[in-house]
C-alpha cells in the first residue's frame, strides 16, 4: 500500500514529523509511507489565473499517486497551523487531488490533549466540497506531551500508545481497501475537479 | 472610540474588506476604524520568528493602542483562511496584542452561509490561550450571497441587513466598554511575610526568600551557590531590583541570562501567589516606560577597550598601571565574555615548579614519539626550535632512565606542541600553522602572565597540575575558586579600584579615523544613548565568532559542514564584532576559515560544565552502542570527528571515584542533574546502559577491557597517551556529550606587539588587537589552556605597544 505522510507545519523541529517517521519504519511491512513537507510551499493568495506552483502540484502528484494520505497535525491556537491551512487552500484551488481520498488524522502536541481540537477542525476542513476527502471515520490518533513521546533511536516510548497507533493504523488500512472496492461505482467519481468559491451552491455543501 | 478592522485574506478582491470598508464609512460618526491589510503578512513559521519585523509590529502596536478589533472573515474549505490564521498565530507567538482584547467577529462569503463554519472556528481560535481576546458572544453577522450584497457605491443595497449591523456595532460598543474594565488591574493584597521558594536558574534549582508586607514586596534574596558566577550575577542584581523598584513582574529577562531572569521571575510570583495574591495581575502591569531621551554621551580617555573580557580587562589593568586611563566598552550587561566560561587553567610552561611533580604514566611515550618526529616534516621556521627540543628530550629521558621521573615542560615543548598542535590541513589542502614570531611571543610569555596575574591578586592553586581538555600536556596553572571567573573577579576589582571605567550593555558600532589614525569608537549607550569616545588608541578584545553560526558558515574552509542549529560553548556575545570593526578600517584577516569544535558539549546547551567534566586521563568515551571509539587522549579534532562519524552522541563513563576527579561540580549539582536526566547514574554498569539504551554486555565488555588497558599502561585497541583510574567503583556514571561550537582561531592580523595590519603588512595607526578577536597563533586548532594564555599575554602585550606607540608620546 502506498500511502503519503503529510507533516502539517514548517517548524524545523517537529515531533509530527517524528511521528510520521516512526509510522514510517514500524509500518514498513505493511506499507511505504512517503513523507511529504510542506515548509517550501508559497503562502496561498488565491491568485486569479488559478497558477499552480511547481512545488504544490509535485505535493499533488504524490497524493493522486498514492492509496491514501495520513495528515499530522500540531495544534496551534485550538486549530491547525497556517501553514497547514495553506497547502490545503493550494489543494482545493488548483488540482484537489483529496477528492475520494482516503485521509487518516494523526496529531503530536506538547500539550496533553495532543491536537484534539486542531483534529476537529482538520476533519471539517477536508469534508468541505472543494476537498470531499474521505475521512476514515471514528478513528484518530493524538499523542500528547510528545517532546518526551520518542526515545533517542526516534521510537514512541509508551507501549499503549504503540497500541492505539497500530490500531488506528490496521483500521485506516481496512478502510482503504474498502474504499477502493466501494469507489468506482460511487456517485462522487466524476466528480469535477473545476473549482471556484464562487462556484459553490448550496446543493453541493 | 478607536477600532482596528481586519480583512481576513489577502486575495485582490474580497467582499470582506468591502464589509469592513462600509462599516468605516457608515460608523464614522461613532467609531475611528482603521483597516489594516493581510498582504504583506509572512506565512508564520515558529523556525523563523518575525515577530520584530515592520509588519508585525504595525498590527501589535496598532491593535495594543485600540479599543477593539472587528476581524471579518471568509470562510475557505469550511473554516478561516490561512492568511487570516497567520497572522493570528504571529500575534500569539512572542507577541500578544489580543490578550484582554474585545473583538467582534464578521463574515461575508458567496454562498448562503455567510461564513457561518469560518466564524465558530475564528471562535474557537480567538479563544486559545496564546491570543486570549474577549469575543463579543451572539450577534453573529453572517453576509450571504455576498456578490449580490452591495450597490455601486459599496453600500449594503437591504435595510434589515443594515438594521441588524447596526445593532450588533452598538453592542460591541457597549461591550468593549465593558470588556475594558476586565483588565484593570485589582489592587494587590499580601498576606505579610517571608516565603521560602525556590526557582529554575541556569544550572539547577535556586532557593529563594521573598518578603511581602501588606501591599509591597519588599526584599528578594537569592541563593546563589549552584550559578556559575559571573554569567546570571547580573540578573540576580537587576531583576529584583526592577521587581521591587516597579512593583511589577513585567520586567525583561537581561540577554545571555535569560533562564536566570525567568527563574528569579517565577520565584517571585511563586511568593506572591502563596501570599495570596495573583502573579499574572502584576505581570501584565508595566512600569511607566522608559521616557529617558536618547542623547550623546562624549568621553576622552587614553585608551579605549572594546570587550570587557579576559583580554580586555587585562589590558585595562595594565594601562591603569601605567598611571593612564582606561575605559573598557562591553556590549552585554555583565563583564567577564567568554572567560566566565573557560575552565580555569591556563597554560605556562614553568618547569621548576611541574618538575616537583612524578611524570604519570604515557608522558615519557609522548616525549619520545614526539622526539622522533622527522625534521623534515617541521617547517623551517620551527626547525632550530625543534631540534634544540629534542636535545632536551634526550636529556630528561636519560637522566630519568628506569625512573618514574618528574614532569618534563619548558618553552620549547610548549612551543612545538602549540605549532604542532594547530598545524591543519583544510577541505582545499590549504596548510596553515601558526605564525612563529607569535606562537614565540605567547609561549615565552605565558609564564610571565601568570606571575603578573599573582601579581594583582589571582591566586593559584600550586598543589596540582592540570592538562585542560585538548591540552596535550600538563601544564595548567589553575586558579583558587571559581574557573575562568577567578581571573574576572580579581581583574574587575583591579580595574574598578584603581580609577578605571567599564560601561556594560555599550555596543561599539564603529572605529572612528582622523587621517589614517584611529581616534576613538562610537557606541550605543543602554537607553539607545549615541556615546562618543575619543581615545589614542584602541584595543579590540570583543573575542571570536563562535555564537555567530552564519559567519563561521561563511568562512569555514576547514569543516565538511557546520549545522545551523548547532550548539556553541561559548558566551552569545561571541559574534564577530571586533572583527567587524577591524575590517572596516582595512584591518587583514587571517586563517578565518579554521574553527574547533569542542567535542565534549552539552547536547541541549552546548555548555561545558555539566554532567561529570574529569581530566582526559580519566575519561572513558564511549558510543550510543556502548563501545569506545577513540583515544580519548586525542586532539579536539580527532575526538569531534569521531565523534561526528558515531552518530554525534556520545557519553563520559565514569565510577565514583573519577567522579571525584571532576571539574567544578559539587555532589547536590550532581544530583540535581541525575534527577532532571541530563546525568545517568546507576549501581551496576548494566543498569547504567539499560538507562542511556545500550547493550549492557557490550558496555560491561568496553569497561572491562578498558580497565585492563589501565594496569598494563598500554590500550592496544586506541592507543591511549594516558591513563589514571579504572573504572570499577559504584555508583556509575554517563554524561551524555555532543560536538559543539568552540573557538574561532581566525581574526584580525596582528604583530607581536598586537598591533592591527592591513593587507599591506603595515600597523593601522593607534588599533590593537588581543586574544580571540585576533588570528595567526593557534592557525588550525587550539589547545586547550592555550586562550587564557593568549588573553593574559596579548592583553598585556597590546597595553604595553598601546602606551609605547600612543599615549607616552604626548
Amino acid at each position: 500500500m502506498k500511502l503519503v505522510g503529510l507533516v502539517g507545519t514548517n517548524a524545523t523541529h517537529s515531533t509530527n514529523r517524528q511521528l510520521l517517521q516512526y509510522m514510517q519504519r514500524h509500518f514498513a511491512n505493511q506499507s511505504t509511507l512517503t513523507i511529504c513537507e510542506i515548509a517550501d510551499l508559497p503562502a496561498f493568495n488565491e491568485p486569479a489565473d488559478r497558477t499552480v506552483p511547481a512545488a504544490v502540484q509535485e505535493l499533488s502528484d504524490k497524493i493522486e499517486a498514492a492509496d491514501g494520505v495520513i495528515f499530522a497535525t500540531p495544534e496551534y491556537d485550538h486549530s491547525i497551523p497556517a501553514a497547514l491551512k495553506s497547502a490545503i487552500e493550494w489543494l482545493s484551488y488548483t488540482t484537489r487531488p483529496l477528492i475520494n481520498k482516503p485521509v487518516l488524522i494523526v496529531g503530536a502536541s506538547n500539550g496533553a490533549l495532543g491536537t484534539s481540537r486542531a483534529q476537529a477542525h482538520l476533519r471539517q476542513i477536508l469534508e468541505a466540497p472543494e476537498l470531499k476527502a474521505l475521512i476514515v471515520p471514528n478513528v484518530s490518533f493524538m499523542l500528547g506531551h510528545s517532546l518526551q513521546a520518542f526515545d533517542e533511536q526516534g521510537a514512541l516510548i509508551d507501549q499503549a500508545k504503540v497500541g492505539e497507533l497500530d490500531n488506528a493504523f490496521n483500521a485506516f488500512v481496512n478502510f482503504v481497501t474498502l474504499a477502493d472496492k466501494l469507489l468506482p461505482s460511487s456517485q462522487f467519481f466524476n466528480q469535477t475537479k473545476q473549482f471556484s468559491w464562487k462556484q459553490i451552491t448550496d446543493g453541493e455543501d | 472610540m478607536k477600532l482596528i478592522g481586519i480583512a481576513g485574506t489577502n486575495a485582490a478582491h474580497s467582499f470582506n474588506r468591502q464589509l469592513l470598508t462600509f462599516m468605516q464609512r457608515h460608523f464614522e460618526s461613532q467609531a475611528e476604524i482603521e483597516l489594516l491589510s493581510l498582504d504583506d503578512v509572512p506565512l508564520f513559521n515558529e523556525s523563523n520568528d518575525q515577530s520584530d519585523s515592520p509588519v508585525i509590529q504595525r498590527f501589535n502596536q496598532k491593535i495594543e493602542a485600540a479599543d477593539g478589533v472587528i476581524i471579518a472573515t471568509p470562510e475557505h474549505n469550511h473554516s478561516i483562511p490561512s492568511a487570516l490564521k497567520s497572522i493570528l498565530e504571529w500575534l500569539s507567538f512572542k507577541l500578544h496584542p489580543l490578550d484582554g482584547k474585545p473583538v467582534m467577529i464578521v463574515g461575508a462569503a458567496y454562498s448562503v452561509q455567510g461564513s457561518s463554519r469560518a466564524q465558530l472556528h475564528l471562535r474557537q481560535i480567538l479563544d486559545a490561550p496564546g491570543v486570549n481576546a474577549i469575543v463579543m458572544p451572539g450577534s453573529e453577522f453572517l453576509l450571504g450571497r455576498a456578490q449580490d450584497a452591495f450597490d455601486d457605491q459599496g453600500n449594503l443595497k437591504v435595510s434589515g441587513t443594515v438594521d441588524f449591523l447596526d445593532s450588533c456595532f452598538a453592542k460591541f460598543q457597549k461591550f468593549a466598554r465593558i470588556a475594558a474594565e476586565l483588565n484593570v488591574p485589582d489592587a494587590v493584597s499580601y498576606q505579610p511575610g517571608t516565603y521560602d521558594v525556590t526557582a529554575v536558574g541556569h544550572n539547577g534549582e535556586l532557593p529563594m526568600a521573598v518578603t511581602l508586607s501588606k501591599d509591597r514586596i519588599e526584599k528578594i534574596d537569592i541563593d546563589t551557590s549552584t550559578e556559575t558566577e559571573g554569567i546570571a550575577d547580573v540578573a540576580f542584581e537587576r531583576i529584583p531590583k526592577e521587581i521591587i523598584d516597579g512593583q511589577t513582574l513585567a520586567v525583561d529577562a537581561i540577554s545571555g541570562a535569560s533562564i536566570t531572569s525567568n527563574g528569579v521571575i517565577n520565584g517571585v510570583a511563586q511568593a506572591i501567589k502563596q501570599a495570596g495574591a495573583n502573579p499574572d495581575a502584576l505581570k501584565k502591569q508595566r512600569t511607566t516606560a522608559k521616557t529617558t531621551e536618547p542623547a550623546v554621551h562624549e568621553i576622552t580617555t587614553d585608551v579605549a577597550i572594546v570587550g570587557a573580557g579576559g583580554a580586555g580587562l587585562t589590558a585595562a589593568a595594565k594601562v591603569l598601571q601605567a598611571g593612564k586611563r582606561a575605559l573598557v566598552l562591553e556590549k552585554f550587561p555583565s563583564v567577564g565574555g567568554n572567560t566566565v566560561r573557560a575552565g580555569g587553567p591556563m597554560n605556562a610552561a614553568d618547569p621548576d615548579w611541574q618538575s616537583q611533580f612524578d611524570a604519570i604514566p604515557g608522558e615519557k611515550h609522548t616525549l619520545q614519539a614526539l622526539a622522533s618526529i622527522d625534521e623534515a616534516t617541521i617547517d623551517p621556521e620551527y626547525l632550530a626550535d625543534f631540534q634544540q627540543l629534542k636535545a632536551e628530550i634526550k636529556r630528561y629521558l636519560e637522566q630519568t632512565d628506569g625512573q618514574t621521573g618528574y614532569l618534563f615542560d619548558s618553552k620549547l615543548l610548549h612551543r612545538i606542541q602549540t605549532y604542532l598542535g594547530g598545524k591543519r590541513r583544510d577541505l582545499k589542502g590549504h596548510k596553515i600553522y601558526g605564525q612563529y614570531d607569535l606562537v614565540k611571543e605567547l609561549t615565552d610569555n605565558a609564564l610571565d602572565s601568570v606571575k603578573w596575574l599573582e601579581s594583582i591578586g589571582v591566586q593559584f592553586d600550586k598543589s596540582q597540575v592540570t592538562m585542560p581538555v585538548g591540552a596535550i600536556w600538563r601544564r595548567g596553572h589553575k586558579p583558587m575558586g571559581d574557573l575562568g571567573f577567578a581571573y574576572i573577579k580579581t581583574l574587575k576589582k583591579f580595574v574598578n579600584d584603581n580609577g578605571g571605567t567599564i560601561m556594560t550593555e555599550t555596543d561599539v558600532q564603529q572605529l572612528t579615523t582622523s587621517d589614517g589614525q584611529i581616534t576613538g569608537v562610537l557606541a550605543n549607550g543602554p537607553q539607545g544613548e549615541e556615546v562618543v569616545v575619543h581615545a589614542k588608541a584602541v584595543i579590540l578584545a570583543s573575542g571570536g565568532f563562535a555564537a555567530n553560526t552564519k559567519m563561521l558558515q561563511r568562512y569555514n574552509t576547514y569543516w565538511t559542514a557546520i549545522d545551523d542549529d548547532i550548539k556553541t560553548t561559548n558566551s552569545p556575545a561571541m559574534t564577530g564584532d571586533g572583527i567587524k570593526l577591524g575590517t572596516r578600517v582595512g584591518a587583514d584577516l587571517v586563517g578565518m576559515g579554521f574553527s574547533q569544535m569542542m567535542p565534549v558539549s552539552d547536547p541541549e546547551t552546548g555548555e561545558l560544565f555539566s554532567g561529570l567534566q574529569v581530566p582526559p586521563q580519566n575519561y572513558v568515551m564511549v558510543n550510543q552502542q556502548g563501545r569506545r571509539f577513540v583515544n580519548e587522549y586525542g586532539s579536539r579534532d580527532e575526538l569531534t570527528q569521531a565523534a561526528i562519524d558515531n552518530g554525534s552522541l556520545f557519553y563520559l563513563i565514569a565510577d565514583d571515584e573519577i567522579k571525584k576527579t571532576a571539574y567544578n561540580t559539587t555532589q547536590e549539582k550532581i544530583d540535581q542533574q541525575v534527577a532532571a536526566g541530563t546525568l545517568f547514574r546507576a549501581d551496576s554498569l548494566a543498569d547504567l546502559a539499560k538507562q542511556i539504551k545500550m547493550d549492557p554486555a557490550a558496555l560491561e565488555q568496553t569497561i572491562a577491557d578498558y580497565n585492563r588497558y589501565v594496569d598494563a599502561g598500554d590500550d592496544p585497541e586506541f592507543h591511549k597517551n594516558a591513563f589514571d583510574l579504572k573504572v570499577q567503583v559504584a555508583p556509575f556514571y554517563a554524561t551524555p556529550r555532543k560536538p559543539a561550537t568552540h573557538h574561532t582561531m581566525g581574526g584580525l592580523k596582528i604583530d607581536t606587539g598586537a598591533r592591527v595590519l592591513n593587507a599591506g603588512g603595515q600597523t593601522i595607526n593607534g588599533l590593537y588587537a588581543a586574544g580571540e578577536v585576533a588570528g595567526g597563533i593557534h592557525a588550525g586548532n587550539r589547545l586547550g589552556g592555550n586562550s587564557l594564555a593568549d588573553i593574559f599575554t596579548f592583553g598585556r602585550i597590546a597595553a604595553e605597544s598601546a602606551l609605547t606607540d600612543r599615549v607616552s608620546e604626548d
